[in-house]
């Protein structure tokens, strides 16, 4: 079964502009949540889109960096008030980010991509490998039908259970477990060292979840493609339906630069580089070509 | 303007910017045939500007005259459709299929691209460029802009050959060749090795080459390298450029064309300025070093 729901989605409802860093707080190894005031994308954004971040006031670093969206923050009235993003440091831009204090101002543009579809779902089971858990946090909420996203709000229908499968270097790496388990999210957790949870891939998990569950399961994956190419693969074999979210380099997340194509399949089986900021970033596992 | 293969379509923009303010669209290049463009990573961050190795990613003319032309026509600005070919043959059938289709305003020959081969030559070598350009002229009426590559000895000499062969106007630059090397794995970073620059870094070599090139000729300019704010743009104009293209600031600044636009009467009233054309070329210098880089 081929889906086709990469037709584009244009940044026809983004906005850009900057944005006051309003808390910036470590929460594992080399990883932090910066959140900031943006009405504007907090009430568009939907789970599995992100944005572009640029350091204001700077050519170096110049281009922006993709980021998804972890939380929406509402305000005291439950609105869509602000943003959480949740980042690992890397390299130039995430570094100098990690040191920001609030007040500082950021240059956003958002929201981008075409996020995770609303599909029915009796148990979604997340695979994220790294910082890949980051998209996973709001879908859970939105599949849990503690939040709603979106403007008009769009209506995903719940999940009955969620578990996510998270794997990552080592415990202290390991962020924001604590998030998915106060919603109900079962956690299951491996590490490369052992240190925490299963020791070795977090792929080794997928099986054992979806042969324990009485319902009918649904894979949606994140993290470095190595991982998400064995996790398509793990679906094929269990015939369930699976969902990836890429992480190319992107320079625009917008659709104008063409730096960010993956190999995507058409409905008669030929591959085409196509844009992933705007026909991805998620993508049926079985169009993608890894 | 904003420039050829920094604008996608104009589609992805509409929600983002008014683009009917602008005094022109440049809609990434179209050759005859479908290409798929070069293997990813194409792009790389460096300080002050990025390579690309994008390699002419595009659908063919045929499905931009049905599928982007259409659309692109009624968004209210001038539409200069760049081309690019391997043969002067290809150039003359693109230029003479583009002729008399409505919502094509001007035509951009890129003979700069330094991710394809074939068509560069057209843009390093004075002969064949005024051949070229003669070539289209005579296929078609439309006004004919040239791209030039700044990757050229003597950028002069190209230039009046484009303007010898008919040129109406000249776009300078595109990007300059370069390369990335990661020394870890002692591997080049681009799937195609080498790669344009572009971006604020190669302000300067894009504002000598309008220079140098405005003494030589007498067509009008269009200013293309690095621009990112109003203060950028006036540089080009005083320097020579008529007009000028946006290109790798629209990545990382999407409105950053219309925000120019907004800056641009004030920054023409300190200078005593009616309208652009005022300051276009009012630079004052030393005559004697203008042409020369002896030191
Ligand atoms: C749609 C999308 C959503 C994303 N969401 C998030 C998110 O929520 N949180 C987050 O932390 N990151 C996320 N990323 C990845 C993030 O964009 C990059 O980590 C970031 O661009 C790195 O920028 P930098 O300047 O710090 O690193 P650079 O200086 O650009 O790169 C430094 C080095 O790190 C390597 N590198 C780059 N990216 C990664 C990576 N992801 N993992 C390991 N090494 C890398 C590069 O190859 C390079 O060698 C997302 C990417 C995409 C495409
Ligand atoms: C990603 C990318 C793609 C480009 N594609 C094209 C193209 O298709 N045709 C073209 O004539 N120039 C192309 N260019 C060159 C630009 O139009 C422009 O000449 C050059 O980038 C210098 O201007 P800038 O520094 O403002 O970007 C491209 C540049 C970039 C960065
Ligand atoms: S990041 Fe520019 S086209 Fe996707």
């Amino acid at each position: 079964m081929t889906v086709q729901h990469h037709h584009p989605s244009y940044a026809d409802r983004a906005w850009q502009g900057t944005v006051v860093v309003e808390e910036n707080v470590r929460v594992a190894r080399d990883t932090y949540r910066i959140r900031f005031t943006c009405p504007e994308i907090a009430r568009r954004v939907l789970p599995g889109q992100f944005i572009m971040m640029r350091l204001a006031g700077t050519n170096d670093p110049l281009l922006g960096r993709p980021l998804a969206l972890y939380e929406v923050v509402p305000d005291s009235g439950g609105n869509p008030q602000g943003l959480d993003i949740v980042y690992l440091t890397v390299g130039k831009m995430t570094r100098r980010l990690a040191l920001l204090r609030p007040t500082a101002p950021l240059e956003v543009w958002g929201p981008l991509g075409n996020g995770f579809p609303p599909t029915a779902t009796e148990h979604l089971v997340m695979v994220a490998g790294g910082i890949g858990q980051t998209p996973f946090l709001a879908l859970a909420r939105e599949y849990l039908g503690l939040q709603t996203y979106g403007d008009p709000p769009r209506q995903a229908p719940n999940a009955g259970k969620i578990t996510l499968c998270y794997g990552c270097r080592s415990s202290e790496y390991l962020a924001g477990v604590g998030d998915f388990e106060r919603i109900g999210v079962e956690v299951r957790l491996s590490t490369d060292d052992g240190s925490t949870g299963h020791r070795g891939l977090v792929t080794d998990l997928i099986r054992p979840v979806v042969e324990q569950s009485s319902l009918a399961c649904r894979i949606v994956c994140c993290g470095p493609e190595p991982m998400m190419e064995a996790t398509a693969k793990i679906a094929r074999e269990l015939d369930l339906r699976c969902q990836v979210s890429l992480e190319r380099p992107m320079v625009c997340g917008i659709g104008i630069c063409f730096s960010c194509v993956a190999k995507i399949h058409d409905a008669s089986g030929r591959w085409d580089y196509r844009r992933t900021c705007v026909e991805g970033p998620v993508f049926e596992a079985e169009d993608v070509e890894f | 303007m904003v420039a050829s293969g920094t604008f996608g379509y104009a589609r992805e923009m509409a929600g983002l910017v008014d683009v009917a303010r602008l005094g022109g669209i440049l809609p990434k290049t179209i050759t005859r045939d479908p290409r798929a463009g070069n293997a990813p990573p194409r792009t790389i961050e460096t300080t002050g500007g990025m390579l690309n190795s994008i390699g002419l990613d595009n659908d063919g003319i045929e499905a931009f005259i049905d599928r982007q032309l259409p659309y692109l026509a009624g968004l209210g600005t001038a539409i200069i459709v760049s081309i690019a070919g391997r043969t002067q043959q290809e150039f003359t059938r693109l230029a003479a299929r583009l002729e008399g289709i409505d919502g094509v305003a001007a035509l951009e020959l890129n003979i700069s691209c330094p991710n394809v081969s074939g068509g560069v030559d057209f843009g390093t070598n004075p002969a064949m460029c005024e051949k070229l350009v003669a070539d289209v002229r005579r296929v078609c009426s439309l006004p004919v802009l040239a791209k030039l590559t700044p990757n050229v000895t003597d950028i002069c000499a190209i230039a009046r050959a484009a303007e010898a062969g008919g040129a109406d106007a000249l776009s300078l630059i595109n990007t300059c060749l370069g390369m990335a090397v990661d020394w870890r794995r002692r591997r080049p970073i681009l799937g195609n090795v080498l790669g344009g620059l572009s971006g604020p870094a190669i302000k300067p070599i894009a504002l000598r080459i309008v220079y140098q090139v405005f003494q030589a000729v007498d067509v009008p300019l269009v200013g293309i390298g690095g621009i990112a704010t109003i203060d950028d743009v006036m540089e080009f104009l005083v320097a020579g450029a008529s007009a000028v293209q946006i290109g790798t600031a629209n990545f990382y600044n999407p409105t950053v064309s219309t925000q120019i636009l907004d800056a641009l009467p004030v920054a023409l009233a300190e200078l005593d300025a009616g309208c652009v054309a005022d300051v276009v070329g009012t630079i004052e210098g030393n005559d004697e070093a203008r042409m020369t880089n002896d030191e």
